[in-house]
């Protein structure tokens, strides 16, 4: 990957390079996203919409829609890292290591199983709502994050976390100091994921009355509205690559220096 | 137990589920203060599960293991860690950390203030030989090998424990920097006194490093426990030989330290000297050639009278090259710095590479036959222990060591 051996070019870089060479990695994206969304909306100014079309089409519906689609997603990223991360600590530790192929197992049930299956099925046993699509997102969205933290846990070098027990640093010390610091980049890959993730299954919600941009696109359909479904399509996509970006920029923050 | 003993291990096992054969069986040792015991053995005999037994890395299945009087599962094990220093081959520095972090963290855990422990990093990593300035804030990417390991005994050395765990240290690096690290940690530890156990399958570095020497068997029993000499003179087995390897006798030469022989003197000349006078001291002299120093007293260039060219001003330039050995060095490293130098001599420097004079052949067989000498008068059967050649152990424990070490004799 080039960023990483841009990041490690030199230890005592100066600041404003560092920012200059993620401004060169990471600018690409916001252009492009920025001119897909200009050109729809040009597009749809451009066109004649008729009623049904501009119930859906005005800023105020499209604004909602768009943050209920967020505000979803970030709380299942929310809850994804706090039980993903911490479970993967965990399981990472001697005493629980047993506990692994289970653990994984069971998330993998959660993704295995069909987005929308899984969020009826729950909607029958706890109601629908914003509550039970979080709770279905977050069932998907928990395996690539739990996967990479034990992954990049487990490959961090024996032979440091010896070294630092060796030298007396305490197991929590151990944790905090080395394996999560060295696990970092993997970690926030899984997160990236299942952000992206996320926000694909989140336009499921509407199907259990959650809201977010997958009214646009059911409606879309449903009427044969081409404006409509696009728009939700075109925002969805937006949103996803924008959430991946992020995650782009922030791997590249927090990744420890010194690394190869 | 006397003050005397600093780690003390009885009858200590170790089996791991669903092994039949013990990996570390019934080995019981005494270490004392100030000393550097080697443990040696063939790869897989159990002699790094012992080290770690003792800052309880791996927990003993049995026995008992005392360090400064105290037994360790009674303690903390990031307590008695801390009291420890470690320093593994692997080096283990941490990546995403400068090596003053590195070499501060203990220091930290401990609550030290942050201009003690700076303090404290700079004074180590001159230590170590470090310019403290110019690699307190790199990475350990940017450093080489021989420089990582050196900061890794730095890290170990950063709360003055007064014990040390050393497991292969020098293992990973190439032979030219792996002499000079132990070189460098044998001066280091005459000013530290640290008591150190070290575990390497290298027996020269075994000869070289250890006050005593244990070798060691399957299960890490101990097949013989001893000084370098007796080792080397005095095989307990077969196997002991074996591993000992061919040319015990000159093995001995690393026995011996350049510092402790007596040297000669060069006739030296100043770079700045001209030709014509240095031709008239090599006349005066009746040598062969003389040595050209510079400003440093750092010896330059072997000049014989072919190589004077009485047209030149000064002796720059002048002559062959010069092979140099430290104080520190051992005969054996002295042998093999005379074979590579033309002159069939090599000029011993001090820590700072000035000039201390000149050690041939004849000198190096003379020393030889006085080691040999030492030898058979230890050899022959006396009441009183001979203390000649107690310059690397204390005089202690010279006497009354059998042949066997302490874990066959139970």
């Amino acid at each position: 990957m080039s960023a990483s051996s841009v990041a490690s070019h030199q230890a005592e870089v100066a600041p404003p390079s560092r920012w200059r060479g993620l401004l060169r990695r990471h600018a690409t994206m916001p252009l492009l996203l920025a001119a897909a969304l200009l050109v729809t909306y040009l597009w749809l100014r451009a066109s004649k919409l008729d009623d049904i079309e501009q119930r859906s089409l005005n800023a105020e519906h499209l604004l909602r829609v768009t943050r209920q689609h967020i505000s979803i997603t970030a709380m299942t990223t929310l809850f994804v890292v706090l039980i993903a991360v911490s479970g993967g600590i965990l399981l990472t530790r001697p005493v629980l290591r047993w506990l692994t192929p289970y653990a994984t197992a069971l998330a993998n049930v959660g993704q295995a199983t069909p987005a929308i299956g899984l969020l009826v099925l729950l909607s029958i046993w706890l109601g629908i709502g914003a509550t039970t699509a979080l709770i279905g997102l977050v069932a998907y969205s928990v395996l690539p994050v739990l996967r990479n933290t034990i992954v990049g846990i487990d490959q961090v070098d024996r032979h440091l976390i010896e070294a630092g027990r060796g030298i007396g640093m305490s197991p929590i010390a151990v944790l905090f100091r080395i394996e999560l610091p060295l696990a970092i980049p993997v970690i926030l890959a899984g997160v990236r994921t299942a952000l992206v993730l996320a926000v694909g299954v989140a336009t499921l919600a509407t199907f259990i009355n959650a809201g977010g941009l997958g009214g646009l696109i059911v409606t879309g359909i449903k009427l044969q509205r081409d404006p409509v479904l696009i728009t939700g399509a075109v925002l969805t996509g937006a949103l996803a690559l924008t959430l991946d970006w992020l995650g782009g920029v922030l791997s590249d923050l927090l990744r420890p220096r010194g690394l190869d | 137990m006397t003050d005397d003993v600093m780690i003390e291990l009885q009858h200590v096992s170790k089996s791991y589920r669903g092994q039949q054969t013990p990996a570390v069986e019934d080995v019981s040792m005494t270490i004392r203060r100030g000393e550097i015991i080697v443990l040696v053995g063939p790869s897989g005999c159990g002699k790094t599960t012992t080290m770690k037994m003792i800052n309880r890395l791996i927990e003993p299945t049995s026995g008992r293991i005392l360090v400064d009087g105290s037994d360790v599962t009674s303690l903390d094990p990031t307590d008695l860690r801390r009291r420890i220093g470690y320093v593994i081959q692997q080096v283990g520095l941490f990546p995403h950390m400068t090596v003053a972090t590195n070499i501060g963290l203990v220091p930290k855990m401990l609550g030290w203030s942050r201009t003690r422990i700076e303090a404290r990093v700079d004074e180590l990593l001159h230590l170590v030989g470090l310019e403290p300035g110019h690699f307190r804030n790199r990475l350990p990417r940017q450093l080489s090998g021989g420089q990582q390991q050196r900061v890794g005994v730095a890290r170990a050395l950063a709360a003055d424990p007064p014990v040390m765990l050393m497991d292969e240290p020098f293992g990973a690096t190439d032979p030219l920097t792996r002499d000079r690290l132990q070189n460098e940690f044998l001066r280091l530890q005459e000013k530290l006194q640290k008591t150190i156990v070290f575990v390497t399958h290298d027996f020269d570095e075994a000869i070289k490093m250890g006050s005593r020497i244990a070798v060691l068997g399957e299960r890490s029993r101990i097949r013989q426990f001893d000084t370098p000499e007796q080792l080397l003179s005095n095989p307990a087995d077969q196997t002991v030989a074996q591993f000992i390897g061919a040319g015990a006798s000159l093995k001995q030469l690393n026995l011996r330290r350049v510092g402790a022989i007596d040297v000669d003197e060069a006739v030296l000349v100043r770079l700045d000297d001209t030709p014509t006078s240095a031709l008239r001291r090599l006349d005066e002299s009746g040598e062969w050639a003389v040595l050209s120093v510079d400003s440093e007293r750092r010896p330059q260039r072997w000049i014989t009278a072919r190589d004077l060219d009485p047209q030149q001003d000064t002796l720059d330039g002048a002559g062959g090259p010069v092979t140099t050995v430290e104080l520190h060095a051992t005969l054996h490293d002295a042998l093999d710095a005379m074979l590579a130098s033309s002159s069939g001599a090599t000029v011993v420097v001090d820590d700072a590479g000035r000039y201390r004079g000149v050690v041939n052949i004849d000198r190096l067989m003379r020393a030889i036959a006085e080691m040999r000498e030492m030898q058979r008068n230890r050899d022959r059967p006396v009441t009183e222990s001979p203390e000649g050649t107690a310059t690397r152990t204390p005089p202690t424990q010279r006497s009354g060591i059998p042949a066997t070490g302490d874990g066959e004799s139970r």
